[in-house]
Order: structure tokens, then C-alpha cells, then sequence
């Protein structure tokens, strides 16, 4: 038995700790299986520099987490799991087009670039408590934007990268364009889609 | 089959479809399609899960091995055969729909005249 790194005993902690959440039948098998996968992930050589490799093994620690959570949920109200198929994640992403897609981007810019011409011209000289209650007010809206982007499945029309930016370009109008074209609700991705007769 | 019907197969699933359709009969690790699909773990994980409920994806340990060095056993995954059918066929539509609503592309249907 070769000595495991911190990193590596951290990790696994992290992975017994959130497999607390399956099913007893469940537990010591995903466990097992889940912490198998962090050596090679900390011998990985594609990954440089090497401490890559740890910050690689924690993410994957975390996103067993969020699987374990799931797992759990899905095991916990069968009734919903057995609603719910093998597409579970699978999204429409809307219009495939090209020239939607660019048609949606170049709105979104547009709205972006006018709303924060106006507002300048609008406020020259802000100051006092208002603007700091405001200011935190719009930075927990965009981190939570922002978290929201990076853990949906997937986002509708453009990139996910696009609307990061324009969420943070743009405080808050880039997050509530966001949240009302490109959001695909988590209603809709925990379900299946709309089935038709075959 | 009731399977193959609805939404438009996307991102992260088709992704791991097409690795696991690639060669239908290798196994593969977790970390292994992590990495070829180019999914994080938390995305991976319940989609494999979903898949081996519903028959299209099979798992087995290894068998321990004495070269190995003192590794733990690892779970891989395989398409079953059925899984590999509906695979296929899943990719297909796809790539059919990406040609469908490619730009300018008009749709082109076997024997239309257009």
C-alpha cells in the first residue's frame, strides 16, 4: 500500500462523508467505486503543473457531492425518479440557428450598451448608503447568476460563457435578461420531455 | 420504442454517448469518460446512474489484480447491446437535427424535388 497524499485522504473524506447520503444499499459500493477514481486522477500526467492534479481530485470530490445529493433525492421520492427517464439533463437548447443565436446576442448587447449609457448619464454623482445597500444587492445577485449558469445542465441560445459575461457587464439587467431567455427551468430538466405517440 | 421520441438530445449526454459508441465494446472507467466527454463528476455521475437503470449501460468491478499496486478495483461502465442500439440511433437524430437547422442549409429529404 503506497502512503496517500493529504489531498487524497481529504478527498476521500469528502466522498464518505457525502455517500452518507444514498441509500444504505447504495452506500459502500458507490463509496468504493467513487474513491477508486482519485488515484488516477492524482497520477494523472496530462494534467500540469501537479497541483492541477489536487485541485482536479477536490472538484471531483465536490461534483460527487452534488451526484451523491442527487442520488439520494431520486432514491428518497421513487415516485418522481420512476417519472423521470434516462434523458434527465437533456435539454432543448432552442433554436439550433445560427442567425437566432446571433439575433438574441446582438439584442442583448444592444439593451446592455443603451441601459449603461443611460444610467451614467442619469446618476453623475452617486454616493451615500443607498448606492452601498444597492451595490451588495447587485453583487449577491450576480454571484448567484453566475452559480446558477455554471450548475444548470445547460443554457438556452448562446454559450455558456456569453451569459456569464453578460451578466457581469451588464449589473442587473445582464442577470434578469439571463434568467428570463436563457434560464431552462430546473422544472424542465428534471423531467423528461413532453412525450409524443411514436 | 418509446425511448426514442421527444426532446433533442444535447450536450453533456450526447457527449458521452458518442464516447461510449466509439468502441461499443470497450469498458471505461469514471475518470476515463470524465475526461473524453469532458464532463465534471458531478454531471458524469447521475447520468451514468440513470443510464444503468434503465438497462442502456452495464457496470462491472475489475477483478483485483496483483500489478495493480495496491490500486483499488475500479466500476467500469459498457454500453449493453441495447444501449448501444438506441445510442446509434439517438446520434443519428441528432446530427440529423444539427444539419436540419444548420444555417442556410435547406433541408435535404431523399427524392424531394426541391
Amino acid at each position: 500500500m503506497t502512503a496517500m497524499s493529504p489531498v487524497q485522504r481529504i478527498a476521500e473524506g469528502l466522498i464518505r462523508v457525502s455517500s452518507g447520503r444514498l441509500p444504505d444499499e447504495q452506500r459502500a459500493e458507490r463509496c468504493r467505486e467513487w474513491s477508486a477514481e482519485l488515484p488516477a486522477i492524482l497520477a494523472d500526467e496530462t494534467i500540469h503543473p501537479k497541483l492541477m492534479r489536487s485541485v482536479r481530485a477536490l472538484s471531483y470530490s465536490a461534483g460527487i457531492a452534488a451526484t451523491a445529493g442527487q442520488l439520494g433525492r431520486a432514491a428518497r421520492s421513487p415516485g418522481r425518479a420512476a417519472a423521470a427517464g434516462w434523458r434527465d439533463g437533456a435539454v432543448s437548447r432552442g433554436p439550433g440557428n445560427l442567425a437566432v443565436r446571433a439575433t438574441i446576442g446582438l439584442a442583448c448587447w444592444l439593451v446592455i450598451v443603451f441601459t449603461t449609457v443611460s444610467l451614467i448619464r442619469a446618476f453623475p454623482h452617486p454616493h451615500g448608503w443607498p448606492v452601498g445597500l444597492g451595490l451588495g444587492l447587485a453583487a449577491g445577485f450576480v454571484v448567484w447568476c453566475l452559480a446558477d449558469i455554471v450548475r444548470a445542465p445547460a443554457v438556452r441560445y448562446l454559450p455558456k460563457w456569453v451569459w456569464a459575461l453578460i451578466c457581469v457587464i451588464q449589473i442587473p439587467l445582464g442577470g434578469i435578461i439571463y434568467l428570463s431567455i436563457g434560464r431552462v427551468s430546473r422544472r424542465h430538466w428534471m423531467r423528461p420531455g413532453s412525450a409524443q405517440s411514436p | 420504442m418509446c425511448r426514442l421520441r421527444f426532446v433533442k438530445l444535447t450536450g453533456p449526454l450526447e457527449r458521452v454517448l458518442r464516447v461510449l459508441t466509439t468502441d461499443p465494446s470497450a469498458r471505461h472507467y469514471g475518470y476515463d469518460l470524465m475526461k473524453a466527454a469532458k464532463l465534471p463528476s458531478g454531471t458524469l455521475y447521475p447520468m451514468l446512474a440513470r443510464l444503468e437503470q434503465d438497462g442502456l449501460v452495464e457496470a462491472e468491478w475489475e477483478a483485483p489484480r496483483p500489478d495493480a499496486g495496491g490500486r483499488p478495483p475500479r466500476k467500469y461502465y459498457r454500453l449493453t447491446a441495447e444501449g448501444a442500439r438506441v445510442a446509434r440511433l439517438e446520434l443519428a437524430q441528432a446530427a440529423a437535427d444539427g444539419r436540419r437547422t444548420a444555417p442556410g442549409a435547406a433541408r435535404p429529404a431523399h427524392g424531394s424535388t426541391q
